[in-house]
């Protein structure tokens, strides 16, 4: 984990480890809850296994589909972990993702009161740092923050 | 979160010409009237309002007029945007795993009454 660039998160779900396993490998269940509402999520591909396409859309109106997730699974151990990052779509080629590059892990346990939930997604560089340097704030966004504090407070 | 995605994009978008660019790095100093900003870039004036128009309407900056002077200021709030991506990305994971969390118990809940 590089805390700059990771985030984990872990959490005790109140059902059984098949339960979750299922929400999550079921396209009609992950459907459900993949995506906030009132915004539609449809699941065009989710081949749960090595190499597996996952690839999902998105719609405000029903109608029109965007693109979502277009992503390719690396590991899958049944009913314990699912890797799958978006650097490769669900055709292998290469991609760019937008915002940020990332492989996700999501690791099931027994946990007395249901499952042991964690999610451990690792981040490249996002092109937000590249555009950061570019725009010359060496010292970050901060600099910009003090810079219009001390125009608010010396006006001209 | 689509609604989010989207701004974000447009956040992108209009941070990926070097006009655009210039006038925010020019406003961080400060606000500055469309003139200024105008005489640093190598275009027509009609042609850098559609940029400052741009930066605008994706929340970067903030435009006012006062008799002939259009004047922009930075909206360092919707830079944070950008900034916080990694905040932005746990907040997705969270509010994604509330909804699972919800969905299976639910499910669960369906399951044995």
């Amino acid at each position: 984990m590089n805390p700059d660039l990771d985030l984990s998160i872990e959490r005790v779900i109140r059902a059984p480890r098949k339960a979750v396993w299922d929400a999550w490998t079921d396209p009609a269940s992950l459907a459900q809850w993949w995506i906030p509402v009132p915004t539609l999520c449809r699941v065009d591909r989710l081949e749960v296994r090595p190499g597996g396409a996952f690839v999902t859309r998105m719609s405000e109106d029903g109608v029109t589909f965007v693109p979502h997730v277009d992503a390719c699974f690396l590991v899958v151990d049944e009913l314990e972990r699912i890797v799958f990052t978006n650097t490769v779509d669900g055709g292998w080629r290469p991609a760019n993702p937008d915002p940020v590059a990332m492989t996700a892990e999501i690791t099931l346990h027994d946990h007395p009161d249901g499952t042991s939930y964690r999610i451990v997604v690792r981040h490249g560089d996002p092109a937000a740092r590249k555009r950061h340097a570019e725009l010359g704030f060496a010292e970050g966004w901060g600099t910009v923050a003090d810079q219009l504090t001390r125009f608010a407070a010396n006006p001209r | 979160m689509a609604q989010y995605l989207a701004g974000l994009d447009g956040v992108f978008l209009a941070l990926a010409d070097p006009t655009r660019r210039a006038v925010i790095h020019r406003l961080g100093h400060g606000p500055a009237s469309v003139g200024i900003l105008a005489r640093d870039a190598t275009m027509t004036l009609p042609s850098f309002m559609k940029h400052v128009r741009m930066l605008e309407s994706n929340g970067l900056i903030r435009t006012t007029k006062s008799g002939r002077v259009r004047t922009c200021e930075l909206n360092r709030e919707r830079l944070a945007v950008v900034e916080d991506w990694l905040a932005e990305q746990r907040r997705l994971w969270e509010e994604r795993t509330d909804r699972l969390d919800q969905f299976v118990t639910n499910s669960e809940e369906r399951n044995t009454t």
